[in-house]
């Protein structure tokens, strides 16, 4: 059992290569769905959803809350589907949006740009400049996408442990050496890895929350879950009767599965 | 049946992989040695050969001719072993000087900067590790350089290589037994005309002589 990622530009065989990859391994396969999941969660259309992933945060929207909100219920959503322990994930940035997560195996995949054009001409009956706009356009977007969040650079092969060229390798051939890759032992999803994935799940879940409640969305926050216990921690304004941290507890408690939440806070006076 | 380059940063694993291959595969391994043949075709001091083709050339000096003929007589000498077949070479430049050799499989190794420097002081023990990482910052920027000027492609740039392997998560073992699973594929056996091609490419990059006039040193 592993869990897999494919990173790959547009048109690049990405969805080829999960298909073979399912086919040998007999994983389920998740795309776009993810989106979907993530949207219908927050009762967002899925159209506003990508548009927000995709903009930069304005001026006055303090830290990205809003987009924040949308990739942590994205990680949640993946994150469901990886705690069974085997997933093969061909959307978006599934190598950032599980970094924290231990025996991941994170693939790119890339192909030169003849072979994408011959793939939409094939798929979606684009050809010549309209094809290479849209496919410069898609991989534009994606780059910017992953620079924004992660500020990190989507070419970059640090962030894989695989990069496949289908210059001279084949579908097949990529799927031989993913598999090959995945029965090693560093990527078995062995029953401490499952905690850590059921962990994350927690901490993903009780992140949407606090980003979502209003009073909480603006507060630099981070959550950390270690064998189901949950430690906010950040910067917080010190009101009267301590009302931040005990709101903050409570909207953690509201996330099933949560029992035990410890606060280690720095208050601030916002009135200085 | 293949021919296996293997291109990495100092201390990143890549002789250990290549190791680890040819042993798994029952093919010969190749580092410095084409090098060293290269130098003695040319009559020229191994230690010279290596550091023109390892260490850029100052930014005043443009002329590149003196590294050009020894990456030819290199080419030369990679030819032939591989015109003999199955071969891991983890030298210099194998991914550039095979470039568009039929049955080649360019690998790239990468490792974390933090690793590679624990490397360095397990080898050299008196290394600290603000000199440890100093060393690998420059032998990397180095390599770069060093491509950039002879090939004008960046060293680091997945492209340029049919597989790149990431060690900060994955097993050296791992890693071995990935390529070794698509080295066996027909794909990469080298047909009689792929023999012939690369003997002549051979023939094409042999120096003449050292005692031919205006060669040698």
């Amino acid at each position: 059992m592993a869990i897999i990622t494919i990173c790959r530009g547009t048109r690049s065989g990405g969805e080829l290569l999960a298909t073979c990859l399912a086919e040998a391994l007999g994983y389920p396969v998740l795309g776009r769905e993810v989106i979907h999941k993530a949207a219908a969660e927050l009762g967002l259309p899925v159209p506003d959803m990508t548009v927000a992933l995709a903009r930069s945060p304005g001026l006055l929207e303090r830290g990205g809350a809003e987009r924040n909100t949308y990739v942590s219920a994205l990680q949640a959503a993946l994150a469901e589907h990886a705690v069974d322990g085997h997933l093969i994930y061909h959307g978006l940035a599934g190598q950032l949006l599980l970094r924290d997560v231990p025996a991941v195996c994170r693939v790119r995949l890339i192909a030169p740009l003849e072979m994408r054009l011959g793939f939409l001409k094939h798929r979606e009956g684009l050809n010549g400049h309209d094809g290479e706009a849209f496919i410069r356009t898609q991989d534009r977007e994606r780059a910017r996408w992953v620079k924004l969040l992660y500020g990190e650079r989507i070419e970059d092969p640090a962030l894989y442990d695989m990069v496949i060229n289908l210059e001279v390798l084949d579908i097949e051939m990529a799927c031989a050496l993913v598999t090959t890759l995945v029965r090693q032992p560093e990527y078995a999803v062995t029953e401490r890895v499952r905690e850590r994935l059921r962990d994350f799940l927690l901490a993903c879940r009780v992140k949407t929350v606090l980003l979502r409640a209003p009073e909480t969305a603006g507060l630099p926050l981070e959550v950390r879950v270690e064998d189901g216990r949950v430690e906010v921690s950040g910067s917080a304004p010190a009101l009267a009767g301590g009302e931040t941290g005990n709101r903050i507890a409570a909207l953690t408690r509201t996330v099933e599965g949560v029992s035990d939440v410890r606060l280690k806070f720095e208050w601030f006076d916002p009135y200085p | 049946m293949a021919i296996v380059t293997i291109s990495r940063g100092s201390l990143s694993g890549g002789r250990a992989l290549a190791e680890c291959l040819a042993t798994r595969l029952g093919y010969p391994c190749l580092g410095r040695e084409p090098l060293r043949e290269a130098a003695h075709r040319l009559g020229a001091p191994e230690e010279t050969v290596r550091e023109r083709l390892e260490v850029p050339p100052r930014r005043w000096l443009t002329d590149t001719s003196e590294q050009q003929r020894y990456l030819q007589a290199l080419r030369a000498v990679l030819a032939d072993h591989c015109a003999r077949g199955n071969l891991v070479y983890h030298g210099v430049a194998g991914q550039f000087l095979l470039d568009g050799v039929p049955g080649v499989l360019r690998v790239r190794l990468i490792a974390p900067p933090q690793a590679r420097a624990r490397a360095l002081i397990a080898a050299h023990h008196r290394t600290s590790r603000r000199a440890a990482d100093a060393f690998i910052k420059r032998t990397d920027r180095d390599r770069r350089r060093w491509t950039r000027i002879m090939y004008d492609r960046d060293v680091e740039d997945p492209r340029f290589y049919d597989l790149t392997l990431n060690l900060e998560h994955l097993s050296l073992s791992a890693a071995c037994a990935a390529i070794a699973e698509v080295a066996v594929l027909p794909r990469f056996d080298l047909t009689t005309d792929d023999r012939a091609t690369l003997t002549a490419m051979a023939s094409a990059c042999r120096p003449a002589s050292p005692d031919s006039p205006g060669e040698g040193r």
